[in-house]
């Protein structure tokens, strides 16, 4: 089962500094330097980061000057976490109805 | 971590009350495996379901989602064919965000016309995975989203 924004969701949430920043945001948003102060790195990295949690729908960066405050997207963490209760529920859903397919077998044979 | 760990190992059993060949049937011939594949609300053609039921046969089935339209795509290789007893099919990882996952069927004839039905997948999980998992994100996910609405 595969989607494509989804193996980019999980693909960003590979790496502990992208959590750390996604956990950072969680409680409100921050400016890149905001974010880069607790981490041995550059601007340019945490910024890096940054963009691939953009491309993933996981944050969304504000229009505001030279600031542009990143914020937390609760949807894609929302649809990343849905995805992997649904595997089950994709195969849950589908042998409830092999159960009533079975019965219309059994009774078209009778 | 429970969350976490059933994402990745899920075993489901039923016994339905119908002959083990009915079930078998049921799972390796086209025009009955697209009545009931997928969860409610999606449909399958049986003309997008492929199967050549032997050991190396190709799966691959394609259901639409009844409101927007979506498709999905579950395609792999038969690894072994028991009839009426075991299938084992292998999805690979391509296009997915996990590195293949392996799914077991087996049929249990009950003697008493009833049929039980173990379906068990194991999803090798990638890297990408592994980190998240290991991060218990997953199971965070609605605490966070909730904390945020």
């Amino acid at each position: 089962m595969a989607d494509d924004r989804l193996s980019s969701t999980f693909a960003a949430l590979a790496d502990p500094t992208r959590r750390a920043i996604l956990a950072r945001l969680a409680e409100g948003e921050a400016t890149v330097s905001e974010l880069a102060e607790p981490f041995p790195m550059t601007l340019q990295g945490v910024s890096k980061h940054l963009k691939v949690l953009e491309r993933a729908g996981l944050v969304a960066r504000g229009r505001t000057a030279q600031l542009r405050p990143s914020r937390l997207q609760a949807p894609a963490l929302k649809e990343a976490a849905d995805w992997l209760a649904g595997y089950r529920g994709f195969w849950e859903g589908s042998f409830d109805r092999l159960g009533d397919h079975l019965a219309e077998m059994q009774e078209g044979s009778r | 971590m429970t969350e976490t760990a059933a994402a990745r190992e899920i075993t489901i059993t039923r016994v339905y009350d119908a002959p083990r060949e009915l079930v078998w049937q049921a799972w390796t011939e086209p025009e009955r495996l697209a009545q009931w594949w997928g969860p409610p609300a999606w449909t399958t053609d049986p003309a997008d379901v492929r199967m050549e039921v032997r050991p190396g046969g190709v799966f691959r089935v394609t259901s639409v989602s009844a409101e927007g339209g979506s498709a999905m795509t579950v395609e792999g290789v038969y690894r072994e064919v028991d009839e009426p007893v075991r299938l084992v099919l292998e999805e690979d990882g391509e296009g997915a965000w996990h590195d293949g996952a392996v799914s077991e069927l087996t049929l249990t004839d009950l003697g008493d016309g009833r049929t039980e039905m173990a379906f068990a997948t194991s999803i090798r999980t990638t890297e990408e995975m592994a980190g998240t998992a290991r991060a218990g994100l997953a199971a965070s996910f609605d605490r966070l989203a909730r904390h945020l609405s």
